[in-house]
Parts: C-alpha cells; structure tokens; sequence
C-alpha cells in the first residue's frame, strides 16, 4: 500500500492547489503601459491581427492610433486606419491633413539634416558627424524607415572616439534590428557592445542580455535564451520598455528555463536566484508554476500553463515558440514524474497530466522510443514498469557483436587490400 | 535415370534426406544430357524441401518446372497447393491442402509423414505463442476436429475452459542439456587468465 | 599426317607420373598450332582417351575443338562430352594448364546457355570451380559462371555452398564483382539476408576508379536489403569506399534513396504510395519483389518498436499502431514473428492482449558457451588474418601505394 501512497503524492494533491488568478482576459491598456515607443505600437497591432475577440482588436487598434498620433510615422498611421477600417466612428478615421503637415514637416526637417550633415563634413569635425548621422538614425527610424535608420546608425561608428560612443552606436543598431526582425544583427552587436574596452554600466549590461535572450528565443536555443534572462539584473527596472519590460524577462526566462534546464540548474539559477526572484515577484503566475514544477505539482503547474497560453500566444516574441515551449515543459514533467518508481499507475498519472490513459500511453510511447524514459507500458493493467537493463546481458550481446563484426572487417580488409594490389599492378604494368 | 538412392531414403524412412538427395540427383542428371523433366518425382521433390522447412528452394523449383509437366500433373499441382500455403503462412490451410487430395500411394507416404510433423510444428508454435487460445482457433492451427485437438492438447497439460471454450496453454520447462567439452571450458578459462594478467 | 594419330598415343603413354604429365605438356604446347588445323576430325579421338585418366591431353584437344563455333547436334555432343570430361577429369593435370581449362568451361556455359538448359551446367561448374581453385580462398574466374547458371536454372541451393567460403584472393576484380553480385542475388532468394548484405557490400566498397553498373545495381539491393534487414540505411558508406562510388552512386539510385527515406518515416501508407507511384522503375530494374518484402518489413519493424515501449498491449491497439486493418490480421502478424525469433511475445487470445517478454537468452547454457567459444577462436584467426594483411606484400612500393590509398 505505500507504494500506492506515493503514487498518489504525486501530483494528484487537489486539496493544495491555490487558485487560479490569471488568465483573464488581457488587460490591453495595462500591458500597452509596460511599453514606450515603437514596440509598444507594434505590440497592439500584433494582438489586433492575432486575436479572434473583435472587441480586444478594436481596443488595441485604438490606442495603436493614438499612439501613433503622437509621432511622425504616417506610413504605419495609415495601416492602422485601413486596419481599423471605419469600426471605431469618425474619430479613429483617416486625417489627411495631420499626413500632410507630418510629411511636409519631415521633407523639410530631412532637407536641414542633410544641410547640417554638409558642413560638419566639410569642417572634418568628427563629433559633429556622428551627431549628424545619429540625427539622421532618429530621423529615420520615427518616420519608420528602419533599413536607413539602421544604415545611419552603422555609419556613425567611423567618427566614435569613446566606448560609451561605440555603446551608444550598437545600443540604436540593437533597436532597430530587433524591430526589422534581424536577430542575427542583434547578436554581432550585442558581440560588440560587450567587446568595448571599458567596463560596461550594470543597466547596459542588462539590455544586452535582454537583446542576446531575444535573440536566442528567436533562433529557437532556448537554453542559452534562458541563460541570458536569469542573468538580467534588477538595474534594467523600466530603462528597456522600448523593447522589453521587466514582466517578460519573467516570462521568457521562466518558461524557457523549464523547458530547458535539467533539474539542478533549475533549482539553481531560477529558484534560487535572488535577483530573477524580483522579476517573478511582477508575474506571480509564472512564479508559481515554476514553483509547482519543481516541487511535482504538476496539474497545478499545467493549469496555470493552460490558463496562459490565450496571453502567451499575443505576445509578439513568445507567439510562435509557445507551443514547442510547453510541449517541452511537458515532456519534461512526465519524464520526471516517473522517474523515482519502479512502477507508476497510468490511470493516476493521466489524472496528473490532464489526460486520457489512451493519450498518456502515446506520450510515453514517443518518450519510451525516443530513450528519454527507461520503462515499459503495461497497457493490460495500465501500469507504467520502470525497465532495469541486465548489464550482464547486455555485455554477453554486445561482446559477441563486437567479434562478428571485427570479424567481419578484417575479412573485408584483406580483400581490399588484395583489390587494391590488383589495381597496382595494372598500373605499374601500364608504365 | 538411377533413383535407387530416392528409393532407400524413402524405405527407411529418412524423409529430411529426400530434398538434398534430388537436388544432387537432379542436378547430376541434368548434366549428363537426360532429359529428366517428364519423369522427374517433382511431388516428392517439393514435398522433401517442406519436411526440411526449406519453402525458399520448394518455391525456386516450382518455378523451375515446365509448364507442359505442370499441366499433365495434377498431384503435382496438389502440393504445390501446399506449398502456397506454406509459403503465405496460412497455418490451416495446410491442413485443408493436404487433405483435400486423394494421393498415390506413393505420395502419401510422405504426405503422411510431412502432415505429422507439422502438426507437431505448429504444437510447438501454439506453446511458445499463446498463453490461452480459442478451441477453435487450436483445432483449425493442428488440422484436427475440436474434440480431438482438446484431447490432443489435454494430454500435454493444458486446461479447458469448457463454458469460454479456452484452452490455457501450459508452457514446458526447457531441458538443455548442460554437458560441456572440458577442453573448451579450459580454453575459456585460459582466455580470461590471459585477460586479468 | 599421322600428327593426331599419334599425339593421341602420346597422350595414352605419357599420362601416368609427374614428370611424364610434364614432357606431355611440352609436346601438346608443341602441337597446339597443328591441332587447330586438324579442328574437323578431332572429336572421335576423344573416345579414345579416359578424361580421368588422360585428363591434360583430353582438355588440349576438346580445347581446340571447342575453339571454332558449334551447331545444331553437334552443339548438344559437345555439352554432354564436356560435362563429363569437368566431372571426372583429374585436378593436378587440368591445373597445369588451367587458361585451357578455363576457356573450355566458359564455352562450356556459352553452350548450355544457347541450349537454354541452364542446369546441365551447375554440376559441371561447380566440379570445375573446386578443380581449378588453389584453395578455398580463391576466387576463379568460374565462380560469377557458376552463380549465374544457378540463378539462371533456379538452383539457389546449389550456389549457396561456394558462398560460404571466404574469398581473398582475387585475379581479376570484374570477376570479384559478379560473384558478390549474383552471390548477393542468391543470398536474397534464399532470405540469408545478412550474407546478402556482405557481399554487396564488398561490391560498394571495392576500390574502383570509374562506376560502374554491377556496383550501381548492388547498392540498389543493398538498400533494399539493409531496410528489410535492420529496418534503416545510412546513405554514409565508410571512407574507404571509392570517391566514385561515394559520389556517383546515390545519383544513380535516387528512387531507393528516397524510398529508404520514407521508410524512416514509419508509416505504412506513406511507403505504400511512394511505392505505387514509382512501381515502374522499380518494376524494370527487377527489384519490385524485394521492394514488396520492404514494404512488409515495415509491420514488423514498427510491431517490434512496441515491444521495446510496451510490456502488454491489445491485439486491436497493435492493428491501429501499426495500421494493419483488424486484431485478427495484428495477431497473424505477431505469431508469424514470433515463429521467426523476431520478438519474444505470448498471445493471450482470452482478453486478446500480447505480452511481450525480454530475451530469455540468460548467457548460461552450454550451447551459448559454444558459441563463445568459436567466436573467440574465429576472432583470433581474424587476428591472424590482419597480420596477413600487414605482411601481405612484401614490396615496398606496394606497401606505399596502399598506404597512400588508405591515409
């Protein structure tokens, strides 16, 4: 009978599960308000092309609109009417004249820059240069020409006579491409920025592990993704909300973190990290499905997972990682809910997991393949059987393979080599 | 065309020779210049490749036959028949393939004896497959009525469930014989002293 | 003019010893030129000499008769005479002149083979392989003869016993090439499988400068034979395969290559479309059965997969694992594996659940003991074997050719 205790310690308990607080809806005004600049637009317009809730689209496309009433990007401005497409009244439709007076404005702003550009360049003034071109960066990039702000940026590197120039140089490159979508550019110069001679403010360092995590997550290594964010200090507060807050540093990190790390990383780099432990203080959610995981709550754990994915799947950098994600985070708590019993009951772990005995069976089934768990199914009895290999055996088998096929190596050897004599011949017979 | 080694093989019984016997024979024959086909036992032939279990070398001289001689020979087609059967592994359609013929006596002679083996073939199968099986199913495998495959497994053992009409296999313990060469366990034991110094 | 009259005299006196067989064979090297202008009345005096007997003076005069092309009846004389002369002429004097012997048997099989009567040739051929070879070692230029005949007159049997020695020494590698070709054909026919996979493998190893077509038609089998055998196949072969075998051979067997990839997918309907939609191709290049034996390799590959993940489990979970249409057709499936020693299972008809069961093999029994005993003893031959290698050649240059070869 206590085998059977332990059976049901696992990840059955009910009576210690708290409640689940997340998962609502999404609080668009909220989260628009962890983000400045750019990205916070990009953002809305994300969640308005990804949600199937008109209302939620019509919210976000909405403030998308104000927010960008507030720059110069007439270009983006037009998308979003277009998007909006006469849904939210005449207040939200198109304004040709604020258009025009933007685009004139600009003409004129781009006519001065290039002026001003002229004579530090004849002047030779090194100083004045980069300034012009880093104008002209700022230029581009407000008006939403990202390729020529990205150019612009790039070339104010020539005329940089200090480290904090150089940062400065790759911090705008690092914003720029991770709008364009440029991840590889992220990483060379978030390479770059770490290579600069001296010693970087703790608040840079931070924005460059955000940009590297982003970065890592993007090219799918989410092991090295979550390195980067467990390492991210409580300096960055809101200094990166033009491309992160601190809320998704939780949440990046968090989840690649389960999906990637073995156990004792876990414990040690998330659980017991002081410093991410304050980020996870932001999204308590995540905190406590990390918390369940480790401790095997695992129902507990995969209901706050479930009760996520809605939100999860908005976000612009998650969304196309969140399903390889959980089914990672997945695998790895079925691997470790039975990895401490010699026999484990199918019905009951179904229960853990969420599923049927039949669904849980195929999991395993791929796991058992894949040699990630050493047991076999019992589908008679639905009994998971842990499987402890006969060394002996084994040995006995792999001894007399070992022999045959040096055996049959050497043989095959030999004939090459008679093979080869025979072509000798022919050719010492031909000179 | 000298088959006096055929005939010896068959008197005394000694059927796993017959595939090997005709195989040189034939071949022996064949490169004196007789044209042996007409006369050629071919049913024997095949029938002594299926007691040695060699379907693989009964399927190529199938193949190898004459049309003319597979035509004019109905007995010959008749094992054959078997021989399709063993072939797809349809286990009771050997049984039906062997009786659904009237053999020459010549021929049934060693039908009979195949028949028998491989009913005990198909015994040792069901042991080593099943742990229990329909008397249905047991009967059809050893080509017998239902009682007599229920007496037939009885006496080895296995218990009948009258009322599922089940029959649980008893599995025998396997006897090896456990008597070895004391020059190899010598040799063995060298290999490892060499091993360990 | 008397010249045959009295050759064959010779021939009658000077077959007893050593050193009469020697000036024997002075004097028939003498009088090759003269026989063949004599062609035309030569036959009869061969019934006057005993092929066991005067087997060297025999061979030089149905040498010269066979030389020029035969006909009709003549055809059919000249068979049975050579058949008989290979049976029971005596090895230690054929060996003397063992080119002759050899041209004798390959017109021999050029015959049988108009004849169409494949099999009149097995027996003699393989007579004549024992004859002329030095040692079990050695591959003659008969051997590929001797395979095709038995593949040509269905006698798979028959070609099995030479394939069982291990060849080393090769005269010429086209020769080495067919034999491990038609071996390899007749490996597959009687389902020796592993040894098929042996010989083709030497086929698509062996040093080559150019491709050529046996190697391109091995490693299509060898593909096939791989998937059936060991359920996958690795398109890497080892580095010291020839650079035009590694970079010709796969372009040639593109349709294999691709049907090797979808047996790697598992899935049955998938191989079985890819199948029906290159049926033609693998049609032509008489593959079409062995391709069929790949496709049903894969039920059993995927039902022994389930052994390894599951302890018990319904005949009917089994039927929709594997795709197979009823638990009926799944139980067949698993009773003909288990009749074959490739899964270690009991069907229990009563709840219709499988179990499958570890390998009983404990490594105790005597016979197992044997077992290892003889593998030790064959490695130590190998062992052996591979200082052969190294002592092989003693010639200097060819050890730098090899070594340059191999480095």
């Amino acid at each position: 009978m206590e085998a059977d205790d332990e059976i049901y310690a696992n990840g059955g308990d009910d009576s210690s599960r708290k409640p689940i607080i997340s998962g609502e809806q999404l609080d668009i005004e909220a989260y628009a308000g962890l983000y400045t600049g750019r990205t916070k637009i990009v953002r809305l317009l994300f969640i308005a092309d990804h949600t199937d809730n008109t209302t939620m689209q019509l919210e976000a496309l909405r403030m998308a609109y104000d927010e960008i009433k507030k720059g110069e990007n007439t270009q983006l401005f037009r998308e979003v009417v277009q998007k909006i497409d006469g849904r939210l009244g005449p207040k939200y439709s198109m304004d040709s004249r604020w258009c025009d007076t933007v685009d004139r404005r600009a003409e004129q702003r781009k006519e001065r820059l290039e002026n001003e550009l002229n004579a530090y360049k004849t002047n030779l003034i090194k100083e004045s240069i980069r300034m012009g071109f880093n104008d002209f960066g700022d230029f581009y990039y407000a008006h939403g020409l990202l390729g020529d702000a990205f150019k612009s940026y790039v070339k104010t590197r020539d005329y940089c006579t200090t480290s904090k120039h150089i940062i400065y140089m790759c911090m705008s490159a690092i914003l720029v491409s991770i709008e364009m979508g440029q991840f590889t550019h992220v990483t060379s110069y978030v390479g770059k920025a770490e290579q600069t001679p001296e010693a970087l403010e703790p608040v840079s360092v931070s924005k460059l592990r955000c940009a590297a995590g982003l970065a890592h997550l993007e090219s799918k290594k989410y092991k090295l993704a979550a390195r980067k964010f467990l390492e991210v200090g409580p300096e960055l507060g809101n200094s990166y909300n033009e491309v992160i807050a601190s809320q998704d540093v939780a949440t990046y990190g968090g989840l690649c973190a389960l999906a990637s790390l073995d156990r004792s990383e876990l414990k040690a780099k998330v659980i017991d990290n002081v410093n991410f432990r304050n980020f996870l203080e932001l999204v308590p959610e995540v905190r406590e499905l990390i918390h369940d995981f480790y401790s095997s709550r695992y129902a507990s754990c995969l209901d706050y997972l479930e009760n996520l994915k809605a939100n999860l799947l908005l976000d612009i950098h998650l969304h196309d990682h969140v399903e390889v994600l959980y089914d990672q985070i997945r695998c790895k708590a079925l691997i470790q809910y039975t990895h401490p019993f010699l026999s484990v009951d199918l019905r009951m772990m179904a229960n853990a997991f969420k599923t049927t005995v039949a669904g849980l069976e195929k999991e395993l089934e791929a796991l058992i393949t894949d040699n990630q768990i050493q047991a076999r199914i019992d589908s008679h009895n639905k009994i998971l059987y842990a499987r402890h290999a006969d060394q002996r055996n084994a040995t006995f088998q792999r001894v007399l393979q070992t022999g045959s096929e040096f055996e049959r190596d050497v043989r095959a050897m030999l004939l090459r080599a008679n093979l080869i004599k025979h072509e000798y011949n022919l050719r010492s017979r031909k000179h | 065309m000298d088959l006096s080694a055929l005939s010896e093989a068959l008197a005394s019984e000694s059927y796993e020779r017959i595939a090997d016997i005709c195989d040189d024979l034939m071949l022996k024959v064949a490169a004196e210049g007789v044209a042996f086909q007409d006369e050629w036992p071919y049913a024997i032939h095949l029938l002594g490749h299926f007691y040695v279990d060699d379907i693989n070398s009964a399927r190529f001289l199938w193949k190898s036959i004459p049309v003319s001689v597979k035509e004019n020979r109905q007995e010959l087609v008749a094992v054959w028949k078997i021989g399709q059967r063993l072939w797809t592994r349809d286990y009771a359609g050997v049984h039906e393939a062997i009786n659904g013929f009237d053999w020459s006596q010549d021929t049934k002679i060693v039908v009979t004896a195949f028949s028998e083996l491989y009913t005990k073939r198909m015994f040792q199968l069901l042991l080593s497959a099943y742990s229990t099986i329909s008397i249905q199913d047991t009967a059809r495998f050893l080509g017998m009525s239902e009682d007599d495959a229920t007496n037939y497994v009885s006496r080895h053992g296995w218990i009948v469930d009258h009322a599922s009409r089940m029959l649980t296999v008893k599995k025998q313990p396997l006897v090896a014989e456990q008597k070895l060469d004391p020059d190899k366990l010598q040799r063995l034991t060298e290999y490892v002293f060499h091993l360990e110094h | 003019m008397n010249t045959v009259e009295s050759l064959v005299t010779q021939i009658q006196g000077l077959s007893g010893n050593s050193s009469d067989l020697s000036a024997l064979h002075n004097y028939l090297k003498q009088a090759e030129e003269s026989l063949r202008s004599e062609l035309s009345r030569l036959l009869p005096f061969l019934h006057q000499l005993d092929p066991s007997v005067h087997s060297l003076g025999y061979l030089y005069i149905l040498e010269a008769c066979t030389s020029s092309p035969v006909w009709g009846d003549q055809r059919d004389m000249i068979v049975s005479t050579t058949a008989r002369f290979i049976t029971f002429c005596a090895a230690e004097q054929i060996r003397m002149a063992p080119d002759l012997f050899i041209n004798v048997c390959k017109r021999f099989k050029e015959q049988v083979m108009l004849l169409e009567a494949p099999i009149r040739g097995v027996a003699p051929l393989l007579a004549a392989t024992r004859k002329v070879q030095l040692n079990s070692e050695h591959l003659t230029p008969l051997h590929p003869d001797f395979l095709q005949l038995c593949l040509l007159a269905k006698c798979y049997k028959a070609g099995i016993s030479i394939l069982e020695d291990d060849i080393f020494e090769v005269d010429q590698p086209r020769d080495f090439f067919l034999y491990c070709y038609y071996g390899g054909t007749i490996c597959i026919g009687q389902k020796r499988f592993q040894k098929a996979l042996e010989l083709l493998h030497n086929v698509v190893t062996a040093p080559m400068s150019t491709i050529n077509a046996i190697a391109v038609e091995a490693y299509k089998k060898y593909v096939l034979v791989s998937l059936i055998q060991y359920g996958q196949f690795s398109t890497s072969l080892p580095k010291y395969t020839s650079s035009a075998a590694q970079r010709n051979l796969k372009n040639f067997c593109q349709p294999y290559i691709e049907l090797a990839m979808s047996y790697s997918s598992g899935k049955i309907s998938e191989l079985e479309s890819f199948v029906q939609t290159n049926r033609e191709k693998f049609e032509s290049d008489k593959n079409l059965g062995l391709v069929k034996q790949v496709v049903s390799s894969m039920y059993k590959r995927n039902i022994q997969r389930l052994t390894q993940t599951y302890l018990t489990l319904s005949l009917q979970d089994i039927a929709n694992t594997v795709q197979l249409s009823s638990s009926k057709e799944a139980e067949m499936h698993v009773l003909q594996m288990i009749q074959d020693g490739q899964i270690h299972a009991t069907i229990n008809q009563k709840d219709g659940m499988v179990r499958f069961l570890e390998d009983p093999e404990q490594y105790k029994t005597c016979e197992m003991i044997e077992r290892i005993d003889s593998s030790i003893q064959r490695i130590l031959s190998s062992v052996e074997l591979s200082l052969k290698i190294i002592n092989y050649h003693k010639e200097k240059p060819f050890r730098c050719y090899i070594w340059a070869k191999y480095n």
